[in-house]
């Protein structure tokens, strides 16, 4: 019997190590709940809509909405908007806080395997886990929705851009968030002053503000029509600065990689000191 | 991985997988009731048709917009003309009605229009036929033909020429229930369309338009825009400053209400997001000038713009309760006109 050492596990293989074992955690943790609640909502709507149509009540007539422009909507006002970046924040923040809030990061780094993989298989993690419950809610809107005066084999293009805007979407967020709680001590407060301060601000006023969010080339991607329901969006509308493709994917592609990477160095040089 | 968490995973994939297939499948119209139309009238459009429009007239005609816009509207007696002429009730009888347009050349033939509905040929002929018509055959169909005019008066080809029409007007009986109406030129396209089996189904760009529209709408347009704007006799200036629009469709729904949506196709991206940011910013400026103005932000409000990458979309709305209104406005100046008279000043 020999006791040759072993060598220690590659990044990536660390990494889909630590994906393995925290995927159950984080699906079936209580924070999958709120998820469900987010995600879930737009769903019952949808489906009592649905419903309502179906017993032959007058919702859908005399109005210029069809299905698949009250789908757009839901998009925008639940998804895009909300549920997205709402998402990347609960989840994105907490891929460390929570292993030095239960002091279980210990167990982790004492493990031969880098620090950094540790985070991005954790963000793995996070992206199957969000990924794996947002998309077929989004379907399951769209089949409900879409046929409301509206055709499923027309918009059919459509539903797959806003699933791939949308997990682009959560992995970008979850990036910039992941970052975020990597570095600050309270990243969950920063996290939504982030979201709903600076986004909802810059992306309003004129200039180039708007290019230091995220929600400026994500809601370049959307297929459909902003919505005009608030002052807000009016004004966002007058001073409209769309974003093409190109720019817009180029773009997330770069937060989303400097923003791990970032994160995985952050995370790599960090001395976490755990309360007593 | 647990198995719990490994099924969940492959419900999540399951349904996106699925929800994707259904549209799928229903894009290549391969699932019935999710098109409005079948495509049994288009065998007889020409494949290289510029614009292609469609009503189902029974649906349209039974609704309830319909029969208000009816007591708003006076009837003509050119309906109950056609009645009595050839049999044939325009209200009753007619359930679709598509119109192929081939462009201005009249040498390609104009514009065939097709009618699906109950018919007494027999008796169509006949009416005809004491009207002047003339009973001829093209390759195996029965034609009417009014070569020498109504009253055996020979129509010339200045005639032919302001009405837009290459050839005599014709109507062939195609199909048990489906008519041709047309020029000559058009009506033997029509039929020659449907025997070599190049109709306007092969033409992808038009078909991916239609597919689009159709879906909900009970009468709808599509088309070049170059042919709208052709036919709309607009200044040249006005032409050149157009955005590059390629093509242009306008669908409606008509139950209680007409709501529908006009849709524009631009040759790339940055057109129509130039198109959509006038639209979107002509509505957004008008919605803050109408202020508290409760009917022009009804108006504004029945607009929605939408859209993807190459297309725009003008969503639209007539509720029933206008035509109401329309209706009370009209009773009004009926009653109000002889009071009018009558009332010392």
């Amino acid at each position: 019997m020999t006791n040759a050492p072993r060598s220690a596990p590659g990044f990536l293989y660390a990494a889909l190590r630590v994906f393995d074992l925290s995927l159950g955690d984080m699906l079936w943790s209580r924070r999958t709940v709120f998820m469900a609640l987010v995600v879930g909502m737009p769903v019952l709507i949808a489906f009592v809509a649905r419903s309502l149509v179906a017993l032959g009540a007058p919702i859908m007539q005399n109005t210029a909405m069809t299905g698949p422009l009250i789908f757009g909507l839901m998009i925008w006002a639940f998804f895009v908007r909300f549920s997205v970046p709402v998402l990347g924040v609960f989840y994105g923040t907490s891929l460390m806080a929570d292993e030095v809030e239960d002091k279980t990061i210990t167990y982790l780094f004492t493990r031969p395997i880098p620090r950094g993989a540790v985070l991005v298989g954790k963000y793995l993690a996070y992206l199957v886990c969000t990924v794996c419950v947002v998309l077929p809610a989004v379907v399951i809107i769209w089949l409900l929705i879409v046929p409301l005066k509206g055709s499923l084999g027309a918009s059919v293009i459509d539903l797959a851009k806003d699933l791939g805007v949308l997990a682009l979407g959560l992995a970008v967020y979850g990036a910039v968030f992941a970052l975020i709680g990597a570095a600050l001590k309270r990243p969950l407060l920063v996290g939504l002053i982030f979201v709903f301060g600076w986004e909802t601000l810059a992306m309003v006023l004129p200039g180039n503000l708007k290019r230091f969010t995220v929600a400026y080339y994500l809601q370049g991607l959307v297929p459909h029509a902003m919505p005009s329901d608030s002052p807000l969006s009016l004004m966002q509308q007058i001073f409209q600065d769309t974003p093409g493709l190109a720019q817009s994917l180029i773009s997330m592609a770069i937060i989303e990689v400097v923003c791990l990477w970032l994160a995985a160095r952050t995370v790599a040089r960090r001395e976490y000191v755990l309360e007593q | 991985m647990t198995h719990r968490t490994r099924y969940f995973l492959i419900g999540s994939a399951l349904i996106v997988v699925l929800g994707v297939g259904t549209g799928l499948v229903a894009l290549n119209g391969a699932l019935p009731g999710l098109s409005a139309t079948d495509d049994s009238e288009l065998a007889y459009v020409p494949g290289d048709s510029t614009a292609l429009a469609y009503a189902d007239v029974r649906t349209i005609m039974s609704s309830e917009f319909r029969q208000k816009l009816r007591q708003v509207l006076p009837t003509g007696d050119e309906k109950d003309r056609i009645h009595q002429e050839i049999g044939v009730d325009l209200e009753h009888d007619i359930d679709v009605v598509v119109a192929g347009f081939t462009g201005s050349d009249p040498t390609n033939g104009s514009a065939v229009v097709l009618v699906r509905g109950r018919f007494n040929d027999a008796r169509i002929e006949t009416t005809a036929v004491q009207h002047g018509a003339k009973v001829e055959e093209y390759r195996g169909k029965r034609l009417l033909s009014w070569n020498h005019g109504a009253g055996g008066v020979e129509p010339t080809e200045g005639h032919a020429m302001a009405a837009g029409l290459s050839g005599p007007p014709v109507v062939a009986f195609l199909e048990p229930g489906l008519l041709a109406l047309g020029p000559s030129a058009s009506v033997r396209r029509a039929i020659d369309t449907a025997a070599a089996k190049t109709d306007i189904t092969k033409n992808a760009e038009l078909m991916k338009l239609v597919n689009e529209v159709r879906g909900g709408a009970n009468a709808w347009v599509v088309g070049r825009f170059e042919e709208f704007t052709k036919s709309a006799n607009l200044p040249d200036e006005v032409k050149a400053h157009l955005p590059a629009v390629q093509f242009l469709a306008v669908s409606a729904h008509v139950n209680g209400g007409l709501s529908g949506t006009i849709l524009a196709q631009t040759r790339d991206d940055q057109a129509a997001q130039d198109l959509k940011a006038v639209v979107s910013g002509a509505l957004a400026a008008g919605r803050l000038l109408a202020g508290q103005d409760q009917r022009a932000t009804t108006v504004l409000n029945a607009l929605q713009v939408g859209g993807t990458n190459k297309t725009v979309t003008l969503g639209f709305a007539v509720p029933s309760e206008v035509l109401d209104v329309l209706s009370d406005i009209a009773r009004g100046q009926m009653h109000g006109a002889p009071e009018r008279k009558q009332r010392p000043r």
